[in-house]
């Protein structure tokens, strides 16, 4: 055990609290927060809306610096944004004044490492997504779940470790979702990405995650840890659902909810 | 349905819309021909005035032996030229102003009060101080051009630069881009729509700018030749040259329109 710890783990967040600041007043988003997750980890956040969620994201992202604590990826503080970490937002956010192709190259541009190579990886990615064909279009001319590819592409061009995924799912339809779900979950997977994903959903999250970390808010904490079993963990999200103690784990995870909700509703 | 079938609905829908934009262009035919034959008839008849509102064929008259003579086209040149400087000038100064403003949210809070103060100000009442400042001439005339619009730009593209989705920049930022690359890679281009709509606002603000700019100062141009149509009582001269800044100010209104819709269809 006392190993594990002294080796710098992907991410981790020490003592983490961080005050959104206004002339009226100073909300707290998030207290004194603790995590950690090693290499290859997939962990998910779930918790009422308002609970800090997205704020630890902006915070592990470097878009953000903590109020107080500490936050540290491979050990190294983070002071910044930097090219280890890929952020997904809600919707695509892709920019129909660039083709497919050059939206996937954005963040070579930006970090200034567009070349013959990355280029290629970059289109790699796009033929793994299966959206090679629409490599020249515009961004108007693609679905929903389409431009939600393409945006992953653009995240995973420049090769980061760590994936920040921001209800990444949330503006789809439902059957767009459970598919895309798959994909992302296996993509992950296959090139060993560490992940955090916030989400509403709570099957999603144990669909999806290895870990379920329950928030509640005012001010946003961690409430309860779920860890979820192995034969569910390995399994595509579209599989996991249909397992044995899928159930089960859905039903544990909706009572901390109430009781997160409750209490909530007690202040 | 058959492919025929819906091939005879298009068609037939086809027809009623271009027969829908025939009736519209007749009838815009329709009453400017009759606007130009009643005021004719009108001033003919001395119902209204003829020296004051003058009349179409002699306003014709008058422009094709000024054109023939060779003393119109110097001062529709000139009049063009100061406009289409004083336009440039105006979009491209506010569009600097407004870049430096959204880069400083610092110089943006302590510029407010003043841009607010300016734009309100009728611009064309410092004239004096342009003929001042600029001697009496070209220059004058192209400042009044450029000031007219240069406010009301910063204003609106500074506006616009605001409105762009944040989450654009978070994309961006993620990605790692500086403010610089925020700028060019997000702001800039998410703008183009605003900024030619922008443009086409200007073009006619140009144009009072350098018509009020040619009464107070110069010695040539249309604004000129209506100062001095006023001065000898010549009416069929200011409605001449009226009629002129009319057609000259679509034109340029319509290349801009035209340039902006080539450049925006990729944003619909």
């Amino acid at each position: 055990m006392k190993q594990i710890s002294s080796t710098p783990a992907k991410i981790e967040l020490g003592h983490v609290t961080h005050l959104y600041l206004s002339t009226t007043r100073a909300f707290m988003a998030v207290q004194d927060i603790n995590l950690r997750v090693e290499e290859g980890d997939f962990i998910c956040l779930v918790g009422p809306s308002g609970c800090g969620k997205t704020t630890l994201l902006s915070l592990i992202a470097g878009l953000e610096k903590p109020t107080a604590g500490k936050v540290w990826i491979d050990g190294r503080e983070v002071s910044g944004t930097s090219r280890q970490v890929g952020y997904m937002l809600q919707q695509d956010y892709l920019f129909n004044w660039r083709s497919i192709e050059d939206n996937v190259f954005l963040g070579l541009d930006i970090q200034g490492i567009r070349s013959k190579e990355t280029e290629e990886y970059a289109l790699h990615l796009l033929d793994e997504m299966e959206l090679s064909d629409v490599r020249k279009s515009s961004p108007l001319q693609l679905s929903g779940g389409m431009r939600q590819r393409v945006a992953l592409v653009r995240t995973l061009a420049c090769q980061p470790d760590v994936l920040l995924l921001d209800e990444p799912f949330s503006a789809l339809d439902y059957q767009t979702k459970l598919k895309l779900e798959d994909l992302i979950f296996s993509t992950l997977r296959r090139h060993k990405k560490t992940a955090v994903l916030v989400t509403h959903d709570l099957s999603e999250s144990i669909a999806m995650g290895d870990r379920v970390y329950i928030f509640s808010r005012n001010p946003g904490r961690i409430n309860s840890e779920i860890v979820v079993p192995n034969p569910i963990r390995d399994a595509l999200p579209f599989d996991a659902r249909n397992h044995d103690g899928f159930q089960d784990l859905f039903h544990r995870v909706w009572k901390e909810m109430e009781v997160v909700s409750d209490a909530a509703k007690g202040n | 349905m058959q492919p025929k079938e819906i091939e005879s609905v298009h068609r037939r829908y086809l027809q009623l819309e271009k027969r829908m934009s025939f009736s519209v262009f007749s009838t815009q035919l329709f009453l400017f021909l009759v606007f130009l034959g009643l005021w004719e008839l009108l001033a003919r008849t001395n119902t209204i005035n003829a020296l004051i509102f003058s009349y179409p064929s002699k306003i014709w008259a008058q422009f094709w032996l000024q054109l023939q003579d060779g003393s119109l086209l110097p001062h529709v040149g000139l009049t063009v030229w100061e406009t289409i400087i004083g336009f440039l000038l105006g979009t491209i100064l506010g569009t600097v102003m407004a870049t430096i403003i959204w880069w400083s949210p610092f110089l943006s809070r302590v510029l407010e009060p003043y841009l607010v103060i300016a734009n309100s100000m009728p611009k064309v009442a410092l004239g004096p101080v342009f003929i001042v400042g600029f001697g009496p001439g070209l220059l004058s005339v192209i400042a009044m051009g450029c000031a007219i619009s240069v406010i009301i730009t910063t204003i609106n593209v500074y506006t616009s630069f605001k409105e762009v989705n944040q989450n654009y920049v978070k994309v961006v930022q993620t990605l790692g881009g500086s403010k610089r690359q925020i700028f060019t890679l997000v702001i800039l281009p998410a703008t183009i729509p605003t900024l030619l709509a922008t443009l086409k606002v200007n073009v006619g603000l140009s144009w009072v700018g350098v018509i009020v700019g040619e009464f107070l100062v110069s010695q040539q141009g249309l604004g000129y030749l209506i100062i001095y149509g006023f001065q000898v009582f010549n009416f069929t001269l200011v409605m001449m040259s009226l009629a002129i800044i009319a057609v000259i100010a679509t034109l340029m209104y319509q290349g801009v329109a035209y340039i902006e819709r080539r450049l925006t269809s990729q944003f619909k």
